[in-house]
């Protein structure tokens, strides 16, 4: 594999900005195929943000970003974002099988209609999380974790190469928690990219290669244990950090 | 193949289709062979206004069902047929109209009830005096039963109607319109001579309603200016329209001035107290677009012009 | 009972009713499932007010007939307007289209007050006359469903996507405004199809109530979607052999695009109770020890 095809994600003195605002400064890092990265911050710190920009939603003012060695826009084929699971309406007449199926949408594209194929990959996905009894229930009558598991199915449907989520481990039990790191363990075997904004410093270590701390801007970038010393963690939190049972609380 | 296009959108194209089709196909009935009203079995007659109608019954006697489309005190101008009227429409041997395009909604509704016969327009023969300049009144003014010898033309060619539809009892119904005209002819000069007791000076109509036309002018009153300025029932006054025609009534020097039955009074009373005149309003009210309930003294036509010429004459001094 | 629902419709122009009703119903019932899901009531509401001036001025340029092209063009002007008022939300989106459709139905109705016969036209292009469709309006009303129907089979899964997940749909570069535009169109053709045969302010009732009484009953899309369109059609049934047999046999004025909405309210009270029942049934079921709810 030459260069571009190992890096996933390419940040170069990248910033950030909502209109004339500045919100993030100076990211820079690469994230290569297979490899996952944490991305850890205080609230506000611009983790979101950060994640939009790399799906080409945010403006890239200064520096730039290249995923899979394209622009942010044009690579969305393969970036697979998934968001918290309680953003989502829980009373919305939707299964999880359906969920699931809309990862293929893009690929099948306008108009046309889910084949046989894309509900087998829509299956496939579902069963990676472990969830593949629950198919034909309702999205909004599953636990917190499970749905996260689902949307993170979806994701796996759309067969991408780089995968972004958002504090996916948010009041997520042990079982869905184990599910889900053991997905994204396979994900990444299979050469994708991890993305993931978390709080919890036991799962990034347990599940990252790679850190990038975040305040507004870049703390540090680097492989985790390297990273996740007090001094920096400090640094990223602005100095009130407490870190309780491997988990960054009073941010 | 991997992907399938959409298999229900045509299907519900197709049903949609077959849905407009059915509506489609629908035509109108025919308004039937002509009818044997002798036989027993009565000519179903359809009457939009409450005079017209009282007109049909007349003519038409036992010989007739008549089917009155407007309640008394209705406005005839902003109705609505209910599935009702449409039906009895679409079921009709006859369809009878005032005209002058005071039943604007008629076409619409004799085509939706496919309606297919003659729509007789009672009007037609009658000479119509030019109307206020309003839209409403581009066919002129509407109200020409008031002149009793208009209502004879209406009679007499709702009589012709009648008598084509069922040549059978054509002689009956001549009969009976000449027995009514006879009645109008009364009326007539009865109106004339009650009026011609009233002092000269006060031969003069203040009214809500530009409704009196014909009978002013066929009676010899003056017309000073209705209090409401359009033949419209739901337009109002506006401050200077309201100044105008108080200067204008005391400047007549008229004794009374009259509300219309179907409006409320108030709008009456207001320029009559600023104009210090008697108001004759409520149940001394004039009928000017309709009759009154049905059994009241106004609610036949001989009745309602009556009442009309009784409490005029009565209200400008002079004799009844 | 048959008797009730069928003897009406033996004369034509109850049965071209019917059809219109049968059309407008199943049509507006499909789009309301849309707009339920999507919480676009008080927005569809807005759209029948602000179409209301075009329907004005359609009618005062080439009267009846020119009152569909007039709902048109104020319809695709709205559904633009109001599409974009979404973006920028700084006074609160509920004051300013509350600020919006009031003011456009206020110009309608200055304009239509200059008329005479203001109230006669004020009431018919409200309330409609249904009872007076004749076969053009019919055909207008199958191209206009055939081409929402059309575009929500077509746009289908993405529009479910975006009510779902904007972010989502946004993130897998889906342009969230433009199907959002998509949406209030269809939305907006629905009441062009709606102002002769019901009226401006009853079809509101067709674009919210059946798939609001329809996802009581259902937690399944497709199955919502058959439903609505059932409780679309049976409310214009019923609601105009109601206001027939009140008429004829008993003399009762009940204006039939008005009753059509009642019967709408009817079913959807049914279905309230229909759906408690459900729904206290699984609390039950699930409460018993049962494992809980599988879809049904």
């Amino acid at each position: 594999m030459d260069e571009s095809e190992r890096t996933a994600l390419r940040f170069e003195h990248a910033s950030l900005a909502y209109g004339r605002a500045r919100v993030v400064e100076e990211v820079d890092g690469v994230v290569r195929a297979g490899e996952s990265v944490a991305l850890i911050g205080p609230n506000g710190s611009g983790k979101s943000t950060l994640l939009k920009a790399v799906l080409g939603l945010v403006a890239v003012v200064g520096g730039r970003i290249e995923v899979l060695g394209r622009v942010p826009a044009r690579a969305r084929r393969d970036v697979a974002y998934v968001p918290q699971a309680d953003t989502l309406d829980a009373e919305f007449p939707v299964t999880a099988g359906q969920v699931v199926l809309m990862g293929r949408y893009r690929e099948i594209g306008w108009i046309r209609r889910p084949g046989a194929g894309d509900r087998r990959i829509a299956a496939a996905a579902l069963d990676a999380v472990g969830l593949a009894d629950r198919a034909g229930e309702r999205f909004g009558t599953l636990s917190g974790g499970q749905r996260q598991r689902v949307l993170l199915a979806r994701a796996i449907a759309q067969q991408p190469r780089l995968l972004l989520l958002d504090e996916p481990f948010n009041g997520v039990d042990a079982v869905s928690q184990e599910a889900l790191l053991s997905a994204l363990a396979s994900l990444g075997a299979a050469g994708a990219a991890v993305v993931i904004s978390t709080h919890d410093l036991a799962l990034a270590h347990l599940a990252c290669d790679e850190v990038c701390l975040l305040n507004r801007h870049q703390v540090a970038f680097g492989p985790t244990a390297a990273t996740l010393t007090p001094e920096l963690l400090r640094a990223a939190y602005g100095g009130q950090a407490l870190v309780t049972d491997g988990v960054v609380v009073a941010h | 193949m991997r992907r399938r296009t959409p298999r229900t959108a045509p299907l519900l194209l197709a049903g949609l289709a077959a849905v407009t089709l059915a509506g489609c196909g629908s035509g109108g009935d025919e308004a039937g062979t002509p009818a044997m009203a002798g036989g027993g079995a009565r000519l179903k007659v359809v009457a939009t206004t409450p005079v017209v109608a009282d007109f049909v019954r007349n003519v038409g006697g036992d010989l007739v069902a008549v089917s009155q489309i407007l309640r008394p005190g209705v406005d005839p101008h902003d109705y609505e047929p209910s599935p009702a009227d449409v039906q009895a429409i679409a079921d009709a041997d006859l369809v009878v109209e005032s005209g002058v395009g005071l039943e604007a909604w008629l076409d619409e509704t004799v085509q939706a009830a496919g309606y297919s016969g003659h729509v007789v327009d009672s009007s037609d023969g009658v000479t119509i005096r030019k109307g206020n300049g309003e839209e409403r009144q581009a066919e002129g003014d509407p109200h020409v039963w008031h002149d009793p010898r208009n209502a004879k033309a209406m009679v007499a060619g709702i009589a012709a109607a009648l008598g084509a539809r069922d040549a059978a009892d054509k002689a009956t119904y001549e009969r009976n319109a000449a027995g009514y005209s006879a009645k109008l002819d009364a009326l007539d000069k009865a109106n004339q001579t009650k009026i011609d007791s009233v002092p000269p000076g006060q031969r003069k109509l203040v009214t809500n309603h530009d409704a009196f036309g014909y009978y002013c002018a066929r009676y010899g009153l003056t017309f000073v200016g209705s209090i409401i300025p359009s033949f419209d029932t739901s337009a109002e006054l506006s401050g200077r329209e309201l100044s105008d025609l108080v200067a204008k009534i005391k400047a007549s020097g008229v004794k009374a001035v009259f509300s219309e039955a179907s409006l409320p009074p108030k709008i009456a009373q207001t320029v009559a107290g600023q104009a210090g005149v008697q108001v004759v309003g409520g149940e001394d009210a004039l009928y000017a677009d309709g009759l009154g309930p049905e059994g009241s003294a106004g609610g036949t036509y001989l009745g309602a012009e009556q009442h009309n010429t009784d409490t005029i004459v009565k209200a400008l001094g002079g004799r009844v | 009972m048959v008797r009730l629902l069928v003897e009406p419709f033996e004369s034509p122009f109850m049965a071209r009713a019917l059809v219109e009703a049968l059309l407008l119903g199943v049509v507006g019932a499909v789009v309301s499932v849309f707009v339920v899901l999507r919480r676009l009531a008080f927005v569809s509401d807005a759209l029948t007010h602000t179409v209301f001036p075009g329907v004005v001025i359609g009618y005062l340029v080439a009267e009846t007939d020119g009152i569909v092209w007039g709902a048109l063009a104020f319809a695709v002007l709205s559904a633009v307007l109001l599409t974009l008022l979404a973006v920028n939300a700084r006074v609160t989106e509920d004051a300013t289209l509350a600020i919006l459709l009031t003011g456009f139905f206020a110009v309608g109705v200055i304009l239509v007050s200059r008329r005479s016969s203001y109230t006669a036209d004020l009431t018919a292009f409200l309330f409609g006359r249904i009872l007076t469709v004749d076969r053009q309006q019919i055909i207008l009303t199958a191209v206009i469903g055939a081409v929402v129907l059309l575009t929500l089979a077509l746009l289908g899964k993405e529009l479910v996507l975006r009510a779902f997940d904007p972010d989502g749909a946004a993130a897998r570069g889906y342009r969230v405004l433009a199907l959002d535009l998509a949406l209030n169109l269809v939305v907006a053709l629905v009441v062009v199809a709606s102002v002769r045969a019901v009226g401006t302010v009853l079809v509101i009732a067709l674009l919210v109530v059946p798939g609001a009484a329809a996802r009581l009953l259902s937690d399944r899309l497709a199955v919502i979607v058959v439903l609505a369109a059932a409780i679309g059609a049976l409310g214009g049934w019923l609601g105009l052999a109601a206001s027939y047999e009140a008429s004829v046999n008993h003399g009762l004025r009940l204006a039939s695009g008005a009753t059509v909405v009642l019967a709408l309210v009817a079913l959807y009270a049914v279905a309230a109770a229909v759906g408690a029942v459900r729904s206290s049934g699984r609390l039950a079921f699930a409460s018993g020890g049962l494992s809980s709810e599988r879809a049904p």
